[in-house]
Order: C-alpha cells, then structure tokens, then sequence
C-alpha cells in the first residue's frame, strides 16, 4: 500500500513539477542571451490562462482532433508514474518497465502526429511527417541504451536498475556508463523537441516539428498538450538523473529519507536543466536531413556503451 | 470429440462449396455458403481449443483415400491445433465479412466460383496443420495453393492480377517441389510418414540433414514471404478480393511459420546453431525490409502486404533464437523463443487479417485503392474508422493493444539471451535488437501514415468525397477481430499458457508460468500488466476530460483551419503519403534506390515558356531486378536451348525413347 | 590502485576512440585539426598515466614529446596547409554521414570480438583498453578511405599512428624510447613533406 501512495506522490510532484522546468529552462536561456527573461512561474500563468478559454476547431477536423489530446495526456501520466523520482521502491516495477516506457512515449507521439493530420493543413503534415520520422529513428538508440543499463542490472525494470546501481556504485564507473549516458541525453533531445533538433520557441512553421502538430488546438486542448509535453521533459530529465546517478534517493519510506530524496531529484532536474538552456543557447538547429546524423551518433555511442559492458562483466 | 469436430468442419466446407455452386438463387449460394464456412470455422475452432484444453491427441488413418502414395493419416497434436485455431479465428470474420462484400457478384458465375474456392481455401488450410505423413501433407498444401491462385486471380478488373497470379503460381509451385524433396530425404528410404521421420532423425548424415533445412526454410520460407523469396507477397495480396487477402495474410503464410516449426523442431534433431543464427539474420533482414517498403508504398493493400513480411520476420527472429537457444542447451530460452514466436503469429493474424478487412471496406465504400485517391473517410466512415484505428495502433505495437505485449516479449527475450548465452551471441543479440527496435518505430510510423493519409484530412477524389459506409455484416466481421485484439492485449496470459503447453509437447518445457494477469516469464525481471496500464491511462484521461469541461463549458467556435492566411482550404495543399514517407526515403536513399525522372515540355516558341513539368519518382524494384530477372534469364535461355529439341524429325523423337531407357539401365545398374 | 589505473587509461582510450568519431560526424577541415590535437592530448595523458602507474619513467618523456609533437606542431602545420588551400568544402565523402558511423560502431564491435582472446591472456591492468586502441586503428583506416579531402585523410592517418602507439602503451607499457624517437621523426618529416606537396594537392582525390 505504501509502494502505492508513493508512486501518486511521485507522479503529483512530477505533473506540478513539470511547468516550473519548463519555465527554469527558458528565464536562463533568456538571461543567457542578455535578457531579462519572465520567471519560472510564467507557464503556470499560460496553463491558467490558456485553459480557462474557449476554443476554435478546424472545420475540418473530426472526433480523432477531440482524441488526441487526452491519448497524448493518458499516455504521458502512464509513462510518468514508471519513472523512480525520489524513492527507490517502485510501485511501477509491478506493471511495466523501460520497454513500456518507451512504447507509452511513442504512442502519445503517434496521436500528435495524427492530431496534426487531422484538419488537413500541410503544417499539420509537415510536423507529423517530420516527429515521426525523428522518433522511428530514436526507436534503436534508446533500445540500446536500455540493453546497456539492463544488462549490468539484470533486468530491464526501472526500479531493478536503479536499486542495483544504489547497492553496487561500481558498476556506474567506467565509460560504458557513460557513453550510455551521453547516447541517452542526446536521444533526449530528439525525443522532447529541443534543439538543436527541433526549436520550442519559433514561429517559423517551415521549421517546426512538434509545434506544427500542435498548431491548430487551442484552449484547454493547448493548455493539455503543452503541459504534457512539460511532464514529459520532466520526466525524461528525472530518468536521465536517476537511471544514471541515482544515488540520494530514499531507501527508506521514513519522512526524512523522503524529504532528502525530494531535494536531491530537484537539484539533479535543475543540474540537467541548467545543462539543457546552455546547449541550447551555444548550438544552433539542425537541418532536418542532418538529424539522423545526430541520431547515428547518439546510435553510436548507445552501441558502444552496449559492446563495453558485455566484455567487461 | 475432436473427431466430430473435424468432421462436421469439412462436412460444413464441403457443403459450402456445393451450396455455391448448385443453390438456383444467387444471393441464397452465397448467403449458405458463406454460413457453411462460417459454421466449419466454428467447428475447427471447437476443434483446436478443445485439443489445446485437454491435452489429448486424436489420430486417424485411411488407406481409402489417396491410396497409392500412402493413404490419409491425419493427428492432432497441440501444435496442429493451435494453427488449425488461428485459420479459424481468421477465417469466421472474413466468411461474415464476404455476405455484405461480394453482394453485387450475386448471380455471376465468377461470384458462386468465388464462394466455392473460399470454403475449399479453408478446407485446406484446416488439413495441412493435421497432416501426419508427407502424402496428406503436400495434397492438402497443393488443394491451398490452387484454390488461394484462383481466388487471386478471380477479378479480371484488378489491374495486374494475371501477373500477379504467375508469380505466386510458379513460386508457390517451386516451394512444393523443395517441400517434396525435403520429406524424401528426411525420410531416408523409409516411409513417408512423419512419425517414421522423426524417429529416423536421429541418423540422418550432416549434409542430408544441411540439405532438408535448406530446402525447408526455401520451401516454407517463401510461402511465410521471407526475403528474398517474399516477392509474391505484394503482388497477390492486393489482387485478391479482401476477405481473400485478410485469410491469405492472417493464415496462409502463417502455415509456412507452422510448416518451418513441424521440420525443424518436431521432425529433426537440435541443429548446430549456425542455422538458428541463420533464421535469426533472416529474420532480422525480412522484417527491415517488410517496414521499409511499407512505409513507401501508396496502394492501400500492398502497404499491409509488405507490413506482413515484416511481422513474418519478427517471427522468425523469435524462430532463429529459439533454435540458436537449443542449440546451445539453453532449454527455457528455446521454449520462451517460441512461445513469443507464436503469441506474435496469433496477434499478427488477429490485427492483420482486420487491417485487411478494413482495407476491403476501404476500396469498396470509395471506389479508389491507392492512398493518394483517399482522405476524409474518417467522417464518412466512421465506424471502420474507428475499428481501423485499433488495428493500427495493434500494428504499431503500443500499449495496451495485443502488438505491443509480442513485440515487448520480444525485446525481453532478446535481452534475456544477451544476458545468459554465450560472448559469441554477445555480438549478434544487441544487433538484433537494435533491428527489431528499429523495425517497431517505422511500423509506427507506417501506421500513422496509413491511418493518417486515408481517413483524415480532406478528401483527395470524387470516390473519397462519396464514400459509403460499409454494411452491417462487414463492419461485425471487422468488430470481431478487433475485439479479439483488445482481448488478447489486456489478457495475455490467456494465449500464453495455452502456447507454454503446444512448447512442452515438442520438447521444450518451460517451467512456471505467472498465471494472474500480468506477464511475467523465467529467467526475466520484469512484469507487464497491460491491464494496469490501461486502467491508469484510463483514469488520467478520464481526469483530463472533466477538468476540460468543468473549464470551458462556454464557447467552442467552429472556424477555418490556419493555412497562412488563405482563404480556402483545398485538398491539394494536405500532405499525400509519398510526402509523408519522404524523409524516410532520404535516409534510407541507399536502401530505396528510387529514380527521379523529370520532364519539362516548354512552348514551341520559346524554351524560356514551360508549358508543363511532370515529376516522376519511383521506387525501382532493384531487388527483383537483382535476383529474379537474372533467373528469368537464365531459364529462359534454358527453354530456348531445349526448344532445339523439336527438330520436326520424328527419327529424333523415336530416338528418344531408347536412349532414356538405356541411360535408366545404366543407372538402375550403377545406383545400388 | 589497479582499478583507478585501469579507469584512467580506459577513460583516455574512449576519449580518443570518440575524437576519431567526431571526424566522421563534422564536415569541417578546422574540426578534423582540433579533434586530431585534442586526441593526441589525451594519448599524451594515457602516456602519462601509463608512466606514473607503470613505473616507466621514460614515457613521461615520451608523452611530453607527444604532446609537443602531435598537440602542437603537427596541428600548426596542418592549420597552415588548410589555410592556404583554396577552398573545396563541398565534397561529400564516399560513404554519408549515417553510414560512416553506424559501420565504424560495427568496427569498435569487432574490435572487441577479435580482441577477446588477446584480452584473456594478457593480465595488465590496462587489458581494458585494448580493444578500444583496436577500434581506434580500424575506424582511422575507414576515415583514411572513405574520406575525400586530402587533409582529412592525412588526419585519418595520423590517428592511424595515435592508434598505434595506445595500443603499444596499453598492451606492452609503450615501445623502447628509440623506437619512440623514430616514429616521432618519421611523422614529422612526413607531415612536412605533405605540406611542401600541399599547393600541389589542392586537387581533391579522384573516386
């Protein structure tokens, strides 16, 4: 019962989590670029705001264009409660693992992509063609990287992982580790939309891949599919943090143990936050024809990492 | 029990195929004949659980029939019965489906013939699981092929259907022959039953026993549409009428899945494990090229046809592991290598043969087969729609749907193997993986592009514009499979304790099984519980939409879509599906090969006033071309030569006869 | 103490192996120089560690030669060879991007299987490593072939050598310092007779 309560604590703290990341990324990348920037607290207003309005629906839209949004919400909440976030006991271990993880983020991706074919514009099919095409190619690199965590650990559940990388820490040294860390940031940004794959904050249709999906909704439909992609970096940068570096999380379920864990899977997110506005402010995007390039680095690495760890063990 | 089953399934076929042909009325053949097959569909499939459930296996000899090549010797085991329970799982939705599909063929002669072949197709394809020796076997494989050849050939308004029927003829024909030669030598000169094989296995010589796998994987493996013997796949599967594509794809080429797991793990001892490496790399190949193909196809049904190759490589992969984990001793790894291998040909017959069906309703309600003529249908069609989008995300394998748990079995085999085999599997598994990753995100990404390119947006013709929903009886059939799919996706114990029994009966045991509701096999960590899945995205969903209503209530407004200031909004500006596929096809450039060819026809005045330019950009059918034309070739070349031989001279042919009887002499003499 | 030199050598060996992917991945002659100097860093750091941990205090002289050497001089010489080039920056290599790397990453894979076998018998701490300096060899001779600028293929081949000399350091503790001296002059003299050559070379390779 306990493994239950934490896990919906996990995923509140998650879904309040997410707007605040969002918001932390871009007031540095604007101070970065010498502005002042709006605080971290701002997409909190813009979900307030853009909820509480009405709607405007294609005429040419159907009942898929009123779906989507809620598979693409129902998907990301499934994926978020699989993730371990500041406890180590996992109540997720008992449904799914980082197999499902995967296949829960890629169905949320295949309803936005169709949400974006639906009224028939061609930025709609520009974005769906485009994330699809991004996220089939990603497909090989996160396998890998999982074979690459899972073998040291034995299995591919996400609290298994973790757990045996809390009581072993030497298996987290090495280059395998690593490499495996680096091809899964890289796979993180393909899988988000940031750049230089894909840029969050232009208004160029011609360069849009997951906003061009999302061009047509509006009111509360935005407000959802905004803060599911939120909860999806977020939860994309706590897996990140704790598959790979997951020691602070509490072993325990007493009070302080906990409280500890909270703290340090926030100071992780805002590690990798931090890491996220300066590559994103240093690169500049890529070409669409040059991301799977990236891709088969990214591939590269994952496949290294893989190779390293089944030799040395 | 069983015996009555079997019985009153081929009586119940048998009367189909005459009710079609001799019933006065039409519509009435065609409505009692599709009932009988229906009814035989039942009846196999009250034949394969009630086998499956207990255990006991049923045999039956007759001298009576085919007497000169060894009489009928049918058995039951739990393998025969599962795949007799797959044909007619496929087959009771698509008998449904043909009432309200081939209403207009009524009182043609081409509509009753269509009807008679259908139950005589089924009838076939129920005996080649149950066959015991080589005879039944290969006569019960030939009554498919035919009847399946002239069902695919039946539309002379298919455009390509003639071809197409030669191509699936002639290789079809070829894989018996490999088939025939294969039993001979598994038999070694005793007789052409299996159970004579099987206990001869142990003494066939290394290269006999090269040989037989050989000419096995080229026999089943083209019927199962392996690379490079899958040629005929896309060609036969569009030209058939759809019930007919949905019977051929759901279970046909799965009979060449049962064929490869009847020789290799119940005729033959455990092979090196070269041949398990082999499979696997086969498989591995097939199912990247099915995906690749059918995430650049345009014609709706060869984009299923080509998807099928790829699920048929996926089973493979499973096939290849499992003999590669025999072949290292590793009993429980062989056992969940192919009980996933045969969970996914049930899922794959479940979804495809619904895909299928859906396509058929498709074509029929817009009157246009390729996607670029499609869009819109979602809103004049939305019930197919609907049942569509299941199987489609089915083929995409996302949670919580039946493709997802084979292809999530899958990955946990593999890692499994990675994890407990030797170093020098320590290379080809996380290959493998990465491949069969690779494969699940094109398989989405062809699904969105299916779904996405036909039934939304805006329609692209006059047939999209007009499209009729299917009827009653077509959309049922379509609901049946659909709801199998759901079923077998949030239960799938229910199909893996039953496979768990067929894998123990050929020798492979595997131990416990969690039998609750979530998925959880030995020697792996992990749980999936589709169930829990579903219920936690259910309740966020839930959750988000009363947030939306209780928020809005208010205004919806029902506007133009943004279009960058344009002012109306027409069909041409929608991505078609070559569009959709095009960043693919550039990185897959190598693989794909295409031919750009541009044509510019400028005024005869002046070349600086362009009249017209045709873009034309096609996907060259290279490996065709690579492979097959040169065969074409040399056989021609072959015939050409031997055509010397009608010299007219009837002293020639006279001298014929002697000289083949001295040369059989000398043999005879030689060949003790 | 084993297990921290083992550490320090593998993490040096996959820095080098990453810059000789990096070759494959930027299309810029100036990222091809600095991936090369940055990799020759990191060999004069295994060096270093090799000397420390090793007890061979001649390699200390070694990696400050190959740090003046390969991290200093070499990479001057080529920048100038690249400034004076006229520019022909739009040649693709023969083998795009995707598929330079995924077969090199088939390259590190069987670098690692045909290594196994040395790996068992060889029971120095940095046996680790091996079949990284072997990855490293096979990728350098792949960006050696299937690269069309002259420059990168001279880059190809110094790393070729960097290779060669990891591999040296990880399985032996480095080669006697005069054969060391004789490589390093071979380089140098190769390297200086490529740039006089260079005005001449301004063609891109034919195929």
């Amino acid at each position: 019962m306990t493994t239950v309560v934490l896990a919906a604590a996990e995923l509140l703290f998650l879904a309040i989590l997410a707007p605040a990341v969002v918001g932390y990324v871009r007031w540095l990348k604007a101070r970065l670029q010498s502005r002042r920037g709006a605080d971290l607290f701002q997409p909190y207003r813009e979900f307030r705001k853009t909820f509480a309005k009405g709607m405007v629906i294609a005429d040419t839209a159907s009942w898929l264009f009123h779906l989507a949004p809620y598979v693409v919400v129902a998907s990301t909440v499934a994926a978020a409660v699989l993730v371990p976030v500041f406890s180590a006991s996992q109540a997720g271990d008992q449904f799914g693992d980082l197999f499902a993880l995967m296949a829960l983020l890629i169905l949320g991706t295949m309803f936005l992509a169709l949400g974006g074919l639906d009224p028939g514009t061609a930025f709609g099919g520009m974005g769906s063609s485009r994330e699809m095409t991004v996220a089939a190619l990603t497909e090989p690199t996160l396998a890998i990287a999982v074979l690459a965590l899972a073998l040291t650990a034995g299995s591919s559940s996400l609290g298994v992982i973790t757990g045996t990388l809390l009581t072993t820490p030497a298996n987290a040294i090495g280059p395998g580790h690593a490499l495996a860390f680096a091809a899964f940031l890289i796979a993180m940004l393909a899988e988000t939309g940031r750049l230089p794959v894909d840029n969050p904050a232009t208004h160029l249709e011609l360069t849009m891949i997951h906003e061009a999906m999302i061009l047509e909704y509006s009111g509360p439909y935005l407000a959802l599919l905004e803060w599911a992609a939120a909860l999806k970096l977020t939860l994309l940068l706590t897996l990140a943090a704790n598959l790979f570096v997951p020691w602070g999380m509490a072993t325990s379920v007493g009070a302080a143990a906990l409280a500890f864990g909270l703290v340090v899977v926030v100071a992780k997110i805002a590690v990798l936050a931090t890491l996220l506005a300066l590559l994103e402010t240093r690169v500049a995007k890529l070409r669409l024809f040059r991301v799977p390039e990236l891709l088969a680095v990214s591939f590269t690495l994952a496949l290294l990492a893989a190779t390293s760890s089944f030799f040395t063990r | 029990m069983i015996g009555t089953a079997l019985a009153s399934a081929m009586a119940a076929f048998a009367a189909g195929a005459v009710f079609a042909l001799a019933w006065p009325s039409g519509a009435g053949a065609r409505r009692l004949s599709l009932a009988s097959a229906f009814a035989g569909c039942v009846a196999a499939l009250v034949l394969g659980v009630d086998m499956l459930d207990s255990g006991i296996s049923w045999t039956w000899q007759s001298q009576a029939v085919l007497q000169p090549l060894g009489g009928v010797s049918l058995r039951v085991d739990p393998l025969g019965a599962f795949f007799v329970a797959i044909v007619a799982l496929t087959g009771a939705p698509a008998s449904l489906y043909a009432l309200g599909y081939l209403r207009e063929l009524d009182g043609r002669l081409r509509g009753r013939a269509v009807h008679a072949l259908f139950n005589v197709f089924l009838a076939g394809m129920c005996l080649v699981p149950l066959a015991d020796n080589a005879a039944t076997f290969l006569f019960a494989w030939e009554v498919m092929a035919l009847s399946s050849y002239l069902l695919v050939v039946s539309d002379p308004e298919q455009e390509g259907a003639a071809a197409a029927g030669l191509w699936y003829a002639v290789m079809t024909h070829a894989g018996f022959l490999a088939l025939l030669a294969a039993f001979v030598m598994l038999a070694q000169n005793g007789p052409l039953e299996f159970p004579a094989m099987r206990a001869a296995a142990g003494t066939l010589t290394p290269a006999a026993q090269s040989t037989s796998v050989l000419l096995t994987l080229a026999a089943f493996g083209s019927k199962a549409g392996l690379v490079p013997l899958h040629v005929w796949l896309p060609r036969a599967h569009p030209a058939a009428p759809s019930h007919v594509s949905a019977l051929m794809s759901g279970a046909m080429v799965k009979l060449g899945v049962y064929g490869t797991i009847r020789v290799l793990f119940d005729l033959m001892p455990p092979l090196s494990p070269w041949w398990g490496g082999a499979v696997l790399a086969l498989g591995v190949v097939t199912a990247l090229t099915g995906v690749l193909y059918s995430v650049a196809e345009t014609h709706i049904k060869r984009v299923l046809a080509y998807s099928t190759v790829e699920n048929i490589g996926l089973i493979f992969v499973g096939l290849g592991f499992a003999l590669l984990m025999r072949a290292y001793d590793s009993g429980v790894l062989a056992a969940m290598g192919l009980v996933v291998a045969l969970l996914h040909t049930l899922n794959h017959a479940v979804f495809k043969s619904l895909l299928f069906l859906a396509a058929g309703a498709v074509v029929h309600g817009a009157r246009a087969s390729s996607l670029e003529a499609l869009g819109g249908l979602i809103k004049r069609m939305p019930h197919t729609a609907a049942l569509c989008l299941i199987g489609v995300l089915a083929l995409a394998a996302v949670p919580p749907l039946n493709g997802f748990t084979s292809e999530w079995l899958t990955f946990q085999l593999l890692l499994a193997g990675a994890r407990y085999t030797a170093p020098s599997l320590a290379i080809m598994l996380p290959l493998a993986l990465a491949a069969v990753a690779l494969v699940a995100g094109l398989a989405a990404v062809s699904a969105v592009r299916f779904f996405g390119i036909a039934f939304l947006a805006l329609p692209r013709t006059d047939g999209a514009r007009d499209a009729h929903e299917a009827p009653l009886t077509m959309r049922a059939a379509m609901a049946m499979p659909a709801l199998a799919c759901v079923v077998l996706g949030l239960v799938p114990t229910l199909a893996v304790t039953q496979l768990t029994a067929v894998v123990s009966d050929l020798g492979l045991p595997m131990g416990q099984l969690d039998t609750g509701l979530a998925l959880s096999l030995p020697l792996i960590g992990s749980r999936l519980w589709p169930i829990a899945i579903a219920a936690l995205m259910a309740a966020a969903a839930i959750a988000a939409v009363l947030g939306t209503r209780a928020a809005r209530g208010r205004q919806v407004r029902i506007d133009a879509a943004w279009n960058c200031g344009r002012i109306a909004q027409s069909p041409r500006s929608e991505y078609t599906a070559a569009a959709f596929a095009e960043p693919l096809k550039r990185v897959f450039t190598g693989f794909y090969r295409p031919t750009h060819e541009v044509t510019v026809e400028v005024h005869p005045v002046s070349p600086y006033f362009v009249r017209a330019i045709t873009l034309r950009a096609d996907l060259a059918p290279w490996m065709e071309q690579a492979i097959y034309a040169p065969v074409v070739r040399a056989a021609q070349r072959l015939s050409a030569q031997a055509s010397r031989l009608h010299t007219g001279s009837i002293h020639l042919y006279l001298a014929l006869l002697p000289a083949a009887l001295l040369v059989l002499l000398l043999l005879g003499r030689w060949i003790r | 103490m084993d297990a921290t030199f083992s550490l320090l050598t593998m993490t040096g060996a996959s820095a080098m192996l990453l810059l000789a992917l990096a070759v494959l991945w930027r299309h810029h002659v100036p990222a091809y120089i600095t991936a090369f100097r940055m990799q020759s860093v990191a060999l004069a750091f295994v060096g270093a560690v090799v000397a420390w941990f090793g007890d061979v205090s001649e390699l200390f002289l070694v990696a400050a030669l190959i740090l003046a050497l390969k991290g200093w001089i070499v990479p001057r010489i080529l920048a100038r060879m690249e400034a004076r080039r006229p520019g022909d920056r739009g040649l693709h290599p023969l083998v795009n991007t995707e598929m330079s790397l995924l077969l090199s990453g088939g390259l590190a894979v069987a670098a690692y299987e045909i290594s196994r076998p040395v790996a068992e018998v060889i029971s120095l701490p940095t046996r680790g490593g091996l079949p990284l300096a072997l990855a490293l060899i096979l990728v350098s001779l792949f960006i050696v072939v299937s690269r069309r600028q002259v420059i990168a293929q001279i880059v190809g081949f110094l790393m070729l050598e960097n290779g060669i000399a990891l591999l040296a350091l990880l399985g032996a503790y480095g080669v006697p310092l005069v054969v060391e001296l004789g490589v390093f002059l071979d380089v140098l003299l190769g390297v200086l007779v490529m740039q006089a050559l260079v005005p001449g070379m301004g063609e891109p390779s034919a195929g």
